[in-house]
């Protein structure tokens, strides 16, 4: 980290840089760094080399361990990248060359021929629904079709087509032409040639994610062969509402509902056969889930997985398995399958496996789902040939322990899956993290290339009668096919305050937009309702219509004639009636509609971080290298945290002295005013504007921070059970790795060593995984065979969890003699001590023998526990705790740095058990996150907000106690509730509650809603 | 506070049979806070009446309004007119409320509607307590700042009876025995010993069993 610092800030001759970043891979990784950048005041260009960016993340049913929908969560984000400012999206595009250096690159982007012009297609469709070809769509996994001119998937962005050359008859055969027939706008352009252009950018983030591995590579399963043999990813496309089967679970042999489905776990990961020897990392979490919702969406389904271990070691993850079994049925064996063959009547499978007691047995079932491995997507060899980036034996990028966003190359910069197998939110913080490691190396230039926009001042209406604009769109044939789109604008016309109306192709096109600001100045209009598609898409692009025209965005009204309508009958008649009431409640709710004036409310750009270990420092030295002052708050006389009793890891690292090369860098760093044995007593503010007080060694200071990272860490456990503090020859990990790093002679002559896993973790008091602990005793166990090669070591274990590329390391153990026995918690170990001897009981569950060991050291692997402070802290901050006690995120999938409250982050331990990779990035990502907010010289707040009414408020405190970010507050003098509009995020729900009616949500007033219901039941005037 | 809880809306619509306008007012105190009568309340119960009677095809047109406190001379003087307007009011205050709106607008019959529980608390947002029985003699200071009266089903006032089983009540297993909250405080306080003290039978005449209850303060009287 110090070497590269010096490039970020050190060598400060920073003429030739570049303010612009570019992000190869539009995935959630990829669009994730890009928001990072383009908020804090970069331009991005995101390069994806398909036609839509989302990647795998929505093509995914839902998530695990919180079931929420892929697509809901993930569309959001497509449409905030796909409308900001600042991102550029360069799709269908790849990367032909790098040239430059760090701060200052070239690259030369091939963009494919789209065959399409977007700037005239307006995304309605037309042309993919009458294209005669169908071919296999790779956004279905292969087990749904697509035309040859296509996007992918319908909440695709762009929302605009390509033409597949390969397989479009126009360029196979010469014929055809339909869609250029059909297209309303012209926009089909056959003679659409490659177009090959260069970006100047600072710095590059990598991000091409991953593909599955081949299941064909193992033949045995019958992939390929059978019909009812697919891979999970096939699977998450039968079980979403948006797949080929609308969600339905069905066979492919014969459309039947299988009732008997197994899962195989491990197909190609941890298997040297196929070339793969590491962990995939997410596939038992994936197949626990699509276990749980198969159950759910089948009652008569029984799910089986087929496992090796169970590597649920992520946060919430064993909850998640043990509800699996235990609430939804879900059988887990464990036993790989041997082979996989199909009855030839029934198109059943029939499975032959050894169970745990090692029988042989053969089981039948109705469908077999192989839960495929992850690989470095197609194409990412070549990626690193033109990025001249060093790639390790398995094709994913070569970084380190201690810079593990850092390619081998200065200024390209890696994130997701392409370091390693991880689930979602790790590629989130891993994005983040390359996010704040571009941020730091042209942190000079930031806002030099960002587009701002200005606009007209906002006219006056509140004196004037309202005068409504109807502009009803026919969305080429969408709408118009179903709807009669002139009757309706005849019966706009006729509503009350209705000046003007009209109708449209499409309204959403440039020219039409053009229509609308026309339109506001020469009827002089003061609300516009447009009665078209759906707001979540569209509603942004209409709004900055009215502001280019002078009138407050919230005078904006629309009715969803298209999805909520035309879509969805197919009675003309019916539904032209149904418009027009859409359009009559549209318009009732314009009229009571206000603008809204927003304030900008100042930025103090400084940052709290609390914690001084290894996330902490690592944060405030992004922090620092972005530009940005940081108070780092350190509880204790020394920085470092956890990581100073860490002596090497399992890649080699020296420990000390890099927390000695950190600490040296926090202290030189001007930026960073660290206190210690400090702790913060008072906290309170918003998002940009927080206050804090900090004691000190007896002194107390306050400071103003715009921004928060909580960076608190976790604690050892302290074993009671084992004989721990009752016999010299009882250790923990730590301690045996202390000895091992300051005294091994004293180890050298030991014969025999007992480590024992999950001490702290996985029981009843601990419902989770520590993560880290199967990594530590291999990590130590390897060590002691170094030093003396003939030790006996066993490792009782119950699952070992050595994930991704730890699994070598695993390997290599086992390769050199150290033995790994499983217990269960039925037959935990017993160890006792007599006349100083210890020994050892363990039932081998594998081999279902009784072991009696007689060892020199029992080690005990113990977990991480949430920090003692966390309970104090977290209720000063008002942040949530998870029901473990760590610190409870935003959003277990897509925020896994923020907090609910906005302008507060998370990384490290105090965010659950991590390596130290992990909180590396998690911290650097925390970092993004709050350069987010630190970069802005003011907030825009006080939108959609809630505001009480202070007379009608009868200080019940109920809004106090509901609202999920912990906004309302009481304020004694008043005597009534308050709510900060810097810190309110409109949800509504103490408007909802408020038992005086003393809240209301601007935008959503009472009357603004009862006005559309009352418009609804008023008969049609037709 | 008072708490109380809205009564089941066929009770309220046999109540206003008859009737063709009615008021309904609400109370923007204690029922306010208990979630029974504030204004929300009132426009929820004033959407339902007219939904019912639309339904059931009688004409009730409905008034709603609110006060601050229906248990202040002050507040409800203003309701004259609407009153007036009306054939009856229903009240969505505690019976206080309903009471004295009853004594102001002689001519006008008011209906309550919601019921009178308790005095209690805010456990947690819905979660609303009993805590005093108004006995109109404290004893909390002998027995751990828990009432025996109000929360010791039997209003025991020296230990529990034969009905505590496992810190329960025996009247409902979701009951806490009072009487062992009373013993566990104690114990925390280390002032068990107090407990050894018997308190003498209590004298019921400053309870309900004095009739009517009067407060007169000469100091503040106007």
């Amino acid at each position: 980290m110090s070497s590269k610092a010096a490039s970020g800030n050190g060598d400060a001759k920073s003429a030739g840089k570049v303010g612009a970043i570019m992000v190869i891979g539009g995935g959630i990784g990829g669009m994730q760094a890009s928001l990072d950048l383009a908020n804090a005041g970069f331009k991005v260009y995101l390069v994806d080399k398909s036609s839509s960016i989302g990647g795998r993340m929505a093509q995914l049913d839902k998530t695990f361990p919180t079931n929420d929908c892929s697509m809901c969560t993930i569309s959001p984000k497509l449409i905030e990248v796909d409308k900001h400012l600042n991102i550029d999206l360069v799709t269908y595009a790849e990367v032909e060359a790098i040239e430059g250096d760090v701060g200052n690159f070239t690259v030369r982007v091939r963009c494919k021929a789209k065959s399409v012009d977007y700037s005239r297609c307006t995304g309605c469709g037309l042309c993919q629904e009458k294209c005669p070809t169908k071919v296999d769509s790779e956004f279905e996994a292969a087990i749904g079709k697509r035309k040859a001119i296509y996007v992918p998937y319908p909440q695709a962005v762009p929302n605009k087509p390509v033409i597949d050359r390969e397989h479009c008859l126009k360029f196979t055969k010469g014929k055809c032409g339909v869609c250029a027939k059909k297209c309303p706008t012209g926009a089909i352009n056959y003679d659409d040639t490659d177009k090959v252009v260069e970006f100047n950018v600072g710095a590059i983030i990598l991000a091409p994610g991953y593909d599955t591995v081949d299941a064909r590579l193992k033949p045995e399963y019958g992939f390929g062969r059978y019909k009812n043999v697919i891979t999970s990813l096939q699977y998450e496309r039968l079980l979403s509402a948006s797949g080929p089967t609308q969600g339905h679970i069905k066979r492919p042999s014969d459309g039947a509902v299988p009732h008997r489905i197994a899962w195989i776990q491990c197909v190609g990961s941890r298997d040297a056969l196929c070339g793969n020897e590491y962990c995939s990392s997410v596939c038992c979490m994936y197949a626990t889930k699509e276990a749980i919702m198969t159950a759910e969406h089948e009652k008569e389904a029984k799910c089986t997985i087929f496992f090796n271990d169970i590597r649920a070691f992520g946060k919430g993850f064993e909850r998640y398995y043990i509800g699996a079994e235990k609430e939804s049925g879900v059988r887990y064996i464990r036993g790989i399958v041997s082979t996989v063959r199909e009855m030839q009547k029934t198109k059943n499978l029939l499975l032959k496996y050894v169970s745990d007691d090692g029988e042989i047995k053969e089981e039948e079932f109705d469908m077999v789902v192989l839960s495929v491995g992850l690989t470095p997507s197609k194409g990412t060899k070549e990626l690193a040939k033109v990025a001249a980036i060093e790639l390790d034996s398995h094709g994913y990028a070569a970084t380190s322990t201690f810079q593990p966003n850092e390619s081998s190359r200065p200024g390209v910069f890696v994130c997701g899956a392409f370091l390693a197998p991880m689930d979602i939110p790790e590629t989130v913080m891993t994005a983040s993290s390359a996010a704040a490691a571009s941020a730091e190396l042209v942190s000079s230039e930031r806002g030099a290339l960002a587009a701002h926009k200005e606009y007209p001042a906002e006219r006056e209406i509140a004196e004037e009668e309202p005068r409504v604009g109807v502009f009803v769109c026919r969305c080429g044939t969408n709408i118009g096919r179903i709807v009669d789109v002139p009757k309706v604008v005849e019966y706009a016309k006729m509503l009350p305050h209705v000046k003007f109306a009209t109708e449209s192709l499409f309204t959403c096109s440039t020219d039409s937009t053009r229509g609308i600001a026309d339109a506001i100045k020469e009827h002089n209009l003061n609300r516009v309702v447009v009665a078209a598609c759906t707001p979540a898409t569209h509603e942004p692009l209409f709004q900055e219509t009215l502001r280019e025209a002078g009138l407050n965005k919230f005078l904006f009204e629309m009715a969803n004639i298209r999805n909520q309508c035309s879509w969805v009958h197919e009675d003309a008649a019916l539904a032209t009636a149904k418009s027009i009431d859409l359009v009559r409640m549209a318009v009732y709710r314009a009229l009571q509609l206000e603008p809204i004036r927003q304030l900008e409310s100042p930025v103090t750009q400084k940052a709290l971080v609390i914690g001084g270990g290894l996330s902490g420092m690592t944060a405030a030295l992004s922090l620092a290298r972005q530009g940005f002052e940081s108070y780092l708050v350190e509880k204790g006389d020394k920085l470092g945290g956890y990581l100073n009793r860490l002596h090497y890891t399992l890649e080699g690292d020296d420990v000390p002295k890099q927390v000695r090369e950190l600490v040296d860098e926090v202290k030189k760093e001007q930026l960073i005013k660290v206190f210690a044995n400090a702790e913060v007593t008072e906290f309170g503010g918003h998002i940009g504007n927080f206050h804090a007080a900090i004691k000190s060694n007896g002194k107390t200071e306050k400071i103003d921070i715009g921004a928060v990272i909580v960076a608190t860490g976790a604690q050892e456990y302290q074993p009671t059970e084992y004989l721990y503090s009752k016999s010299p020859n009882v250790l923990t990990q730590l301690e045996l790795e202390e000895r091992i790093a300051k005294d091994p002679a004293t180890l050298k002559n030991a014969k025999t060593i007992v480590m024992i896993q999950c001490v702290g973790s996985r029981d009843e008091e601990h419902v989770y995984c520590s993560r880290v602990c199967c990594g530590q005793a291999v990590k130590n166990a390897l060590k002691l065979k170094e030093l003396n090669p003939a030790m006996k070591i066993y490792v009782l274990h119950r699952d070992i969890r050595t994930y991704a590329a730890k699994e070598l390391a695993y390997k290599k153990a086992r390769e050199k003699g150290v033995l790994f026995l499983r217990y269960d918690t039925e037959h935990k170990p017993e160890v006792v001590q007599t006349n100083g001897k210890l020994s050892v009981r363990a039932q081998d569950v594998s081999i279902g023998a009784m072991l009696d060991i007689k060892p020199d050291m029992v080690v005990l692997s113990t977990g991480i526990v949430p920090h003692a402070t966390n309970p104090e802290l977290s209720s000063l901050l008002k942040v949530s705790l998870d029901r473990d006690g760590f610190y409870l995120e935003a959003h277990l999938k897509l925020r896994p740095l923020d907090f609910s409250s906005d302008g507060i982050f998370l990384c490290g331990l105090a965010h659950s058990p991590k390596y130290i990779e992990e909180s590396i990035a998690q911290a650097r990502g925390a970092a993004s996150r709050a350069a987010d907010v630190l970069s802005k010289q003011s907030l825009t707040v006080g939108g959609i907000v809630s505001v009480v009414e202070a007379e009608k408020c009868v200080a019940c405190l109920t809004c106090v106690r509901v609202c999920p970010y912990g906004v309302p507050e009481f304020k004694e003098e008043e005597g009534v509730a308050y709510i900060e509009p810097a810190a309110c995020h409109g949800c509504g729900i103490c408007a909802a509650v408020c038992p005086n009616k003393a809240i209301q949500v601007r935008h959503y007033k009472d009357k603004q809603i009862i006005a559309k219901c009352e418009a609804l039941y008023e008969t049609a005037k037709t | 506070m008072i708490v109380g809880e809205r009564k089941p809306l066929s009770e309220i619509r046999e109540m206003l049979k008859g009737y063709k306008k009615v008021l309904v007012l609400g109370c923007r105190t204690c029922v306010a806070v208990c979630m029974a009568g504030g204004d929300k309340e009132v426009e929820l119960l004033g959407s339902q009446l007219r939904i019912a009677s639309k339904k059931d095809g009688d004409e009730l047109e409905i008034v709603e309004d609110s006060v601050e406190r229906q248990c202040d001379p002050e507040y409800i003087e203003p309701l004259k007119e609407k009153v007036e307007q009306c054939d009856a009011v229903l009240s969505m205050a505690c019976g206080c409320g309903v009471q004295f709106m009853a004594e102001r607008y002689v001519d006008t019959p008011v209906l309550p509607a919601i019921n009178t529980n308790f005095i209690g608390v805010t456990e947690s947002t819905g979660v609303w307590t009993e805590r005093c029985a108004q006995c109109g003699n404290c004893v909390l200071h002998l027995t751990g700042g828990i009432c025996p009266i109000a929360r010791c089903s039997k209003s025991l006032l020296n230990g529990p009876c034969g009905g505590s089983h496992d810190g329960k009540c025996e009247i409902d297993p979701g009951v806490p025995c009072g009487w062992q909250l009373i013993y566990d405080r104690m114990a925390k306080l280390g002032l068990l010993e107090k407990l050894e003290e018997v308190i003498p039978p209590k004298d019921w005449t400053t309870s309900r069993d004095g009739g009517p209850r009067k407060i007169v303060r000469e100091d503040v009287k106007v």
